[in-house]
């Protein structure tokens, strides 16, 4: 199997360059999404410390 | 803001340009070569990140704000992916035109350091607890570091022999530096493939940019709002 991608990469080199395009995007979401969910924290921090200023 | 948005978005147009057939054939690398549209903006951005947390490691030195530690340490992160972004794709390419993934050429080498250097600098801000004694020592730390950023991307794999295009050949028979035999390691872009190049580097750059505001921004409200709750 692995052979057989190998094979198929070295004959169809534009892909090896949309395969690593396709790496370089997955790094960037990630950095994103992490970053996304720092922001989630927040709203969920805020959502809790203005809950708790009602109570109060 | 509104127009490095829209460059993030309208970005993907640049892996395809119309007059991609024009692009000169390299002997060697074919359509291989195009990995140099995504390959090295991903390591010039390292640069770039790195430089940045330098400035901020030198403007909290000066001030002793720890915004600006928060923006140095955000830069270090893009910079570390970037970095691991370049070895990656640089390897996957290297599976395909030097036949394995891993070859200890001098780019590999010294990417290699870099990361070992970055990777100390991250591992030594998550192991101390002091706000303060955390951010000068980075601060220092990252302008120590970028010290070597500049000898060991631009000016070692150029003068020592290689395999990555940019270095140095020798005649294996003669053992002298010669030049223009390996297509390879003596690339040349044309003017087409210069421009989509440029492009491609200077929209990256705005990509990093909006990706570092993001990021530092995020950091920096989470800092004052856990500040303020405790």
């Amino acid at each position: 199997m692995e052979n057989g991608l190998i094979g198929f990469f070295e004959k169809n080199s534009i892909y090896i360059v949309m395969f690593i395009i396709l790496v370089v995007w997955i790094g960037i979401f990630l950095f994103m999404f992490r970053t996304d969910k720092h922001l989630k924290d927040i709203e969920k921090e805020l959502q809790s410390s203005s809950s708790k200023g009602k109570e109060n | 803001m509104t127009f490095v948005i829209i460059a993030g978005i309208t970005f993907p147009i640049v892996p395809q340009p119309k007059v991609w057939y024009e692009f000169p054939i390299i002997p060697g690398l074919e359509e291989k070569a195009k990995i140099i549209f995504f390959h090295v903006p991903t390591a010039w951005l390292s640069v770039i990140a790195f430089l940045m947390a330098m400035i901020y490691g030198i403007k909290y030195l000066r001030k002793r704000n720890i915004d600006d530690d928060i923006k140095s340490f955000a830069s270090l992160q893009l910079g570390m992916m970037f970095t691991i972004l370049a070895t990656i794709t640089g390897s996957i390419w290297a599976k395909f035109t030097w036949g394995s993934f891993w070859h200890w050429d001098p780019r590999e080498t010294s990417i290699f350091i870099l990361l070992l250097i970055y990777g100390s600098l991250l591992a030594l801000r998550s192991a101390i607890d002091n706000e303060d004694k955390r951010a000068s020592l980075s601060a220092v730390y990252s302008i120590i570091a970028f010290l070597t950023v500049p000898f060991f991307i631009f000016i070692m794999p150029r003068i020592m022999v290689g395999l990555h295009p940019g270095s140095l050949e020798l005649d294996p028979d003669t053992g002298k530096v010669i030049q223009g035999t390996n297509p390879v390691v003596d690339f040349k872009m044309n003017a087409n493939m210069r421009i989509v190049f440029f492009i491609s580097l200077f929209t990256f750059t705005i990509l990093y940019f909006w990706m570092y505001q993001l990021r530092y921004k995020a950091l920096i409200i989470k800092d004052k709002i856990s500040k303020k709750i405790i």
